[in-house]
């Protein structure tokens, strides 16, 4: 045995029998990654595409259409986090295609973890990328070097008509004493500290101790006006058990679409105080075995009459040109849930944040959870 | 038996209500399986949509599978050691097999979020990636110890001298077990088995934290679709996994009594004893 | 399941000494792979949990060792305090309500199943095969404001109709609903295996049914019970679906803490920290427990 290695093992031990058996995985390494992106696939088959989204969040047929035009099949697989999603890659789970929300995409670019994607290569990009579009430079990914727009969505309040009779266009309006034990927060750390962030005045991705403690205080206040915080926020609207529910305007689309018996029972406001606006992305991870597929995959999903489908299954608006006139028709109604250009110029995106930022707001957000 | 007596009034009533209580659910999620809308609160009409998505939605069939492969070799597996564990504790009369005998009992009195958590750090550390393999390794550690307490109940039941008779009449330890202890477990060890199965087949926390991504197990599949609300699907799943696990017991308490015709009766599926 | 094993195991009761088995090496071979599994993937793997409770998560995200008590002072806090002793008050309620249901419907399973006992056996473990989560969303999907039982109770005019959902009893019943089963198998064990002439003899001895089961039944069972009852509260008290799906803002559970840092957190040694603390006061509970009825017993 070199003495290296004797070394080691010594340290090892030092650090528990159960850490020698467990390898470096826990041993700190503060090294810098160097991200690079990789080359552009061209957009031919080379193989089944392997598919990592949220659950339902493509209409099925659309899925099965591409299978058929193309000859291959789609192998999928679902997360249920960002951060489950993340796990993942960085466990070298390979993928062609990923779904993630746009900070995410700037974490793995940052990390080198994507593959570029040549817009020339793709015969629909000027659905997305026409001149003029906000997403030709989006602020996650220069120049859309890495992605392409998938969603665009934004998280305002939703309510019953029948129960309430006064809404104030305010984020106020979640302590609405009309409806107290029957409003929801969104159960989910950006959105509800991004809620009281907006009403404070804060930018909504603060991670100022003293911010978030303002913050928490007012959430902790809101708390004997909730009936629960929950993300299910459809269902609860459903049940009856909501009648104010902060609520992402694609799940309130769905609800008044597809589920609702009496469509005017149900209404939706984006807070003046301004409302945070997310975009979800198709990405291709760095060691995708099969980015070619890919390619076509995200090709297949642009053409106008699928971006329809997905917008007829999921009720979210996609920026893809032939196809954002059928969304305002869907949502002529309630053009609160529409989200245009000028919307996505806007400060209130969700940011990444450093390690230890992400660490404090999760500790504001225990402290009104745990409260 | 003594069957003469009056019944316990306010027991049975209570044990009536429990299988209403039991079961009310269950004929929800029957009826949601029909459900004509994206819906799994609001009742829209008859159909057999969620059916047809079910049985065209590969990932889903795969999740299913996945729950069914991962419960099948978890029970074995747990079997297997399982039972090792509980003749290795019940015939060692030493001071370090009673040790031992604390330790492997440690699982069963952890909160499974405990075991959940351990797991993936152990897994992550030794840079396992994240799959059906991680969770059944993990069901299966949790799984040991109820298998040894069961087996244990029965060989307590089982007087040593007859494996001592077999060892006078020249067997091996080894033949001794294989031909003496063993087929005498064997009730025991399929109510065991089954019971494995059905835990490892419903668990949600400890798959929750091992399990990696293609295919999740069924449990975990449902609750990752929780954010963009939850297909009615899962109805179908359930009503057919129901239909099919009902079926299968049914057999398994009737097979046996039939081939007997009419003899000792079937397996006790929890007391692992034959009845008598 | 054999609870009065467990129970003496877990009591550490002196078990009875029988004839010394002829000595082998059959038996310590038999005990080291099982053993082995165990040290491998459960102790150690608790050991992993310790170590990591002293880390700290790097720039990068990743979750590395250290020696730093940072994550113990975090919990230092009236909060947590709380919190801790809401899902023990859930638990223990829990462990309750599954006792009061559990024990009548496995006694009458038990003793007049007559041939329909497996059957009824059967018929608890069941509703399994329906995945814990659908059988909830089934419950919210019934007890929903707007949902069946209460267009019943309006209809019945029993009332404007009551808010189920997102209490804390909803989140008791979701528990006692998942976790009665554990509860049951054993008391039905122990109830199978009790000796029926003790029964009889005790209703003789005291002409009562009611003074029988008292004095003959639970006491010969209650091994049975303590197993049920220890199934029952260990998972109920870690869990977080019941909290998440059936709570409301102020159900929050040790579960969901811990199960935060893990997800949205991504603090893994901070979540290593609450499951050790975790770990700790269910320790000490259970010692003090264990103590108390020990020397309870010893003065009987």
């Amino acid at each position: 045995m070199t003495g290296l290695r004797r070394r080691t093992l010594l340290r090892s031990a030092a650090l528990g029998a159960a850490a020698a058996t467990a390898g470096c995985a826990y041993i700190p390494s503060d090294q810098q990654v160097h991200a690079t992106l990789k080359r552009s696939a061209k957009a031919k088959v080379d193989g089944d595409l392997v598919y990592f989204n949220w659950a339902d969040y493509l209409d099925p047929s659309v899925l099965k259409g591409f299978e058929k035009e193309y000859g291959v099949k789609i192998i999928q697989s679902n997360f249920d986090s960002m951060e489950g999603m993340y796990a993942k890659l960085q466990a070298g789970n390979q993928y062609d295609i990923v779904f993630p929300i746009a900070k995410w995409v700037v974490k793995l670019r940052q990390e080198g973890r994507l593959r570029a994607i040549d817009h020339a290569q793709l015969s629909n990009a000027d659905q997305v990328f026409y001149s003029g579009s906000y997403f030709n430079d989006p602020w996650y990914d220069r120049g859309s070097r890495a992605s392409v727009p998938f969603t665009v969505y934004k998280t305002g309040i939703a309510w019953r008509t029948d129960r309430v009779s006064a809404m104030t266009g305010s984020w106020r309006d979640l302590w609405n004493t009309e409806a107290t034990k029957h409003i929801f927060t969104l159960d989910d750390q950006d959105e509800a500290l991004a809620m009281g962030a907006l009403l404070l005045g804060y930018n909504v991705n603060t991670a100022k101790p003293k911010e978030l403690d303002a913050i928490t205080k007012l959430l902790i206040s809101q708390k004997k006006y909730l009936r629960a915080y929950s993300s299910d926020d459809v269902n609860d609207m459903a049940r009856g058990d909501a009648w104010i529910h902060h609520m992402w305007s694609g799940d309130f689309m769905y609800l008044r679409t597809d589920i609702a018996k009496y469509q005017k029972l149900y209404d939706f406001e984006a807070p003046k105080e301004g409302v945070p606006i997310n975009s979800d992305a198709y990405c291709i991870p760095a060691d995708a075995p099969h980015p070619g597929t890919a390619m076509l995959f995200i090709d297949w999903l642009l053409r106008p009459e699928n971006a329809i489908k997905n917008i007829d299954y999921l009720c979210y608006p996609f920026p893809v040109k032939d196809a954002v006139a059928h969304f305002e028709e869907l949502a002529k109604d309630v053009p609160a849930c529409n989200v245009d250009v000028t919307d996505l110029e806007n400060p209130n995106v969700f940011r990444l944040l450093s390690t230890d930022a992400v660490h404090r707001r999760t500790a504001a957000w225990t402290d009104i959870k745990a409260s | 038996m003594a069957g003469v007596e009056r019944r316990p009034r306010l027991a049975s009533v209570v044990t009536v209500l429990f299988f209403a209580w039991l079961y009310a659910p269950i004929v929800a999620v029957v009826v949601f399986s029909f459900n004509s809308i994206r819906s799994l609160s609001t009742f829209g009409g008859v159909s057999t949509r969620w059916y047809a998505s079910f049985f065209h939605d590969d990932s889903l069939i795969r999740s299913l599978l996945a729950s069914i492969a991962i419960a099948t070799v978890s029970a074995v597996g747990a079997l297997v050691l399982g039972t090792m564990l509980a003749l290795g504790l019940e015939r060692i009369s030493s001071r370090t097999g009673r040790a031992v005998g604390a330790v492997t009992l440690l699982p069963l009195v952890t909160p499974e979020i405990v075991t959940g958590v351990a797991a993936l750090l152990f897994f992550h550390g030794l840079g396992l990636k994240l799959s059906l393999l991680t969770v059944t390794l993990a069901e299966i550690t949790f799984s040991i110890a109820y298998v040894t307490v069961i087996v244990r109940g029965r060989l307590a039941a089982m007087s040593p001298e007859v494996e001592e008779a077999a060892r006078d009449l020249g067997c091996t330890p080894w033949q001794a077990v294989r031909l003496v202890t063993l087929p005498t477990l064997v009730p025991a060890l399929v109510g065991a088995g089954l019971l494995v199965f059905a835990l490892v087949f419903d668990d949600f926390v400890l798959a929750f934290f091992t399990t990696g991504v293609d295919p999740q197990p069924l449990p975990v599949r449902i609750y990752s679709s929780i954010r963009f609300g939850v297909s009615p699907a899962i109805n179908a799943v359930g009503t057919v996994v129901l239909a099919f696990s009902a079926l299968l017991i049914v057999l398994a308490l009737v097979a046996p009594r039939l081939l007997r015709r009419g003899g000792a009766g079937g397996l006790d599926l929890i007391t692992g004893g034959e009845r008598s | 399941m054999d609870s009065p094993h467990l129970t003496a195991t877990l009591e550490r009761e002196a078990r009875p000494v029988r004839r010394p088995v002829r000595r082998t090496r059959l038996w310590d071979l038999l005990l080291a792979l099982p053993a082995a599994w165990i040290v491998v993937f459960f102790v150690s793997s608790m050991v992993i949990v310790v170590l990591l409770s002293f880390g700290r998560t790097q720039q990068d995200g990743q979750p590395v060792f250290g020696h730093r008590l940072t994550n113990y002072d975090a919990l230092w806090d009236e909060v947590y305090l709380r919190l801790f002793l809401r899902s023990l008050t859930y638990a223990v309620a829990t462990t309750l309500v599954c006792a009061l249901i559990a024990y009548p419907v496995a006694y009458v399973i038990a003793l007049y199943g007559g041939r329909f006992k497996n059957l009824l056996v059967a018929a608890i473990v069941v509703p399994f095969f329906a995945s814990y989560l659908i059988r909830m969303y089934a419950w919210s999907a019934m007890l929903g404001d707007d949902g069946v039982v209460n267009s019943v109770i309006r209809k019945a005019h029993l009332g404007g109709g009551v808010s189920f959902l997102n209490t804390p009893y909803a989140v008791v019943g979701g528990l006692v609903y998942g976790y009665v089963v554990y509860m049951i198998l054993p008391v039905y064990a122990a109830l199978e295996r009790m000796d029926r002439s003790l029964v009889e003899a005790g209703k003789d001895l005291y002409h009562s049914p009611l003074r029988t089961f008292w004095s003959v039944t639970l006491p010969a069972t209650r091994a049975g019970l303590f197993g049920g009852m220890l199934l029952v509260f260990l998972p109920a008290l870690g869990d977080f679906v019941s909290a998440q799906l059936l709570g409301g803002p102020d159900t929050y559970m040790i579960g969901n803490l811990i199960q935060q840092q893990f997800l949205e957190g991504q603090n893994w040694p901070l979540g290593s920290a609450m499951t050790v603390a975790m770990m700790i006061g269910l320790t000490v509970l259970m010692v003090g427990y264990l103590r108390a009825t020990t020397t309870r017993r010893r003065e009987a």
